[in-house]
């Protein structure tokens, strides 16, 4: 089931990619789209990197004090560097020392 | 073949291979760590071909996710590429199907960003589509080997490391540049807050909802911005 499954997106994510040059006919996008899907990155990453951080089951935070510590490090190291290499080990780094 | 093109692509890609080498070893270790094996890891780095959305997959896989929300958790995150699509169109319209087949398949965040660059100013003079043929290519090649590196070094990484952690931080790297502006600021703590809040929705939909919910309120205020 995996392979029907990661087949199907690598096919989905091909067909987005030369939907606009497939040469078999013109699709216009309208120009709404382009401000929706502009949010989509910022959405879905900010989304996982906080479901990894903390959670809320209606009553209590859950939440380690290692990790979002270590997240505020990388954060301001991405902000500084604006490299991923650097945010990667600054951020790993924090979180083994404490 | 217009070797001076391919090359100058190469060029172009390799400074972005910073980013993308340690990316790849990230997905290696934890796509095998998340519950696949060593051939799906790998393979799924040519098949998808897409960084955020392979690690979303096999995050969601390892969570026992619903096929559904995987296969559009999935989509979602590789929307943009129709808009690379669009960007490019205009450049590569005289090309064959062959041809145009392949650099659909090369068109990543990165191949694109270097491509348009070059389609912009020597679009009308050079053959560019060897340009984004080398950009692509190089990029591929450090896409695949990372991935097969990182799946090898998995297996020999102790767990009390922390590496699944790896996935936020590398995500944090990629979203901060991109937090310019208050209407993508809003979207990104919309969407967190509702990822926190929404854990126990079924099928792991706590993804799509948050991500739908942070565009719509970015998209939104963004339109009110252009309106005052």
């Amino acid at each position: 089931m995996i392979w029907f499954i990661m087949i199907l997106t690598g096919v989905i994510n091909f067909a987005f990619r030369i939907s606009m040059f497939s040469g078999f006919r013109k699709i216009y996008v309208p120009a709404s789209l382009h401000r929706y899907v502009a949010f989509v990155p910022a959405s879905v990453l900010s989304a996982i990197i906080a479901s990894s951080l903390a959670t809320f089951d209606g009553q209590e935070i859950t939440y380690e004090f290692e990790k979002l510590a270590a997240a505020s490090v990388a954060f301001a190291c991405a902000l500084l560097t604006k490299s991923v290499a650097a945010t990667l080990i600054v951020g790993l780094v924090t979180i083994w020392i404490l | 073949m217009n070797r001076t093109e391919f090359f100058l692509g190469v060029t172009a890609m390799l400074p972005l291979l910073l980013g993308v080498i340690p990316f790849g070893l990230v997905f290696g270790v934890l796509g095998v760590a998340s519950g696949l094996t060593e051939t799906q890891t790998i393979f799924m780095s040519s098949i998808i071909f897409a960084g955020a959305s392979q690690v979303v997959f096999a995050q969601l896989w390892a969570a026992g996710s619903a096929y559904l929300i995987i296969g559009s958790s999935v989509a979602l995150i590789n929307l943009r590429h129709v808009l690379y699509s669009v960007a490019v169109s205009e450049h590569l319209k005289k090309l064959s199907f062959k041809w145009r087949v392949i650099l659909a398949y090369l068109l990543t965040d990165e191949a694109f960003a270097v491509s348009i660059q070059r389609f912009n100013t020597h679009g009308g003079s050079r053959p560019v589509h060897f340009f984004m043929l080398g950009a692509g290519s190089a990029l591929w090649i450090a896409w695949q080997i990372s991935t097969v590196v990182g799946v090898i070094a998995g297996s020999t990484i102790p767990e009390n490391w922390e590496l699944a952690f790896a996935i936020p931080l590398t995500f944090i790297a990629v979203i901060v540049p991109l937090l310019k502006n208050f209407p993508t600021i809003i979207c990104a703590l919309t969407s967190s807050l509702i990822a926190i809040c929404g854990q126990s929705l079924p099928w792991n939909s706590w993804i799509l909802v948050a991500a739908f919910g942070g565009i719509l309120l970015g998209a939104v205020i963004e339109k009110w911005n252009c309106r005052r």
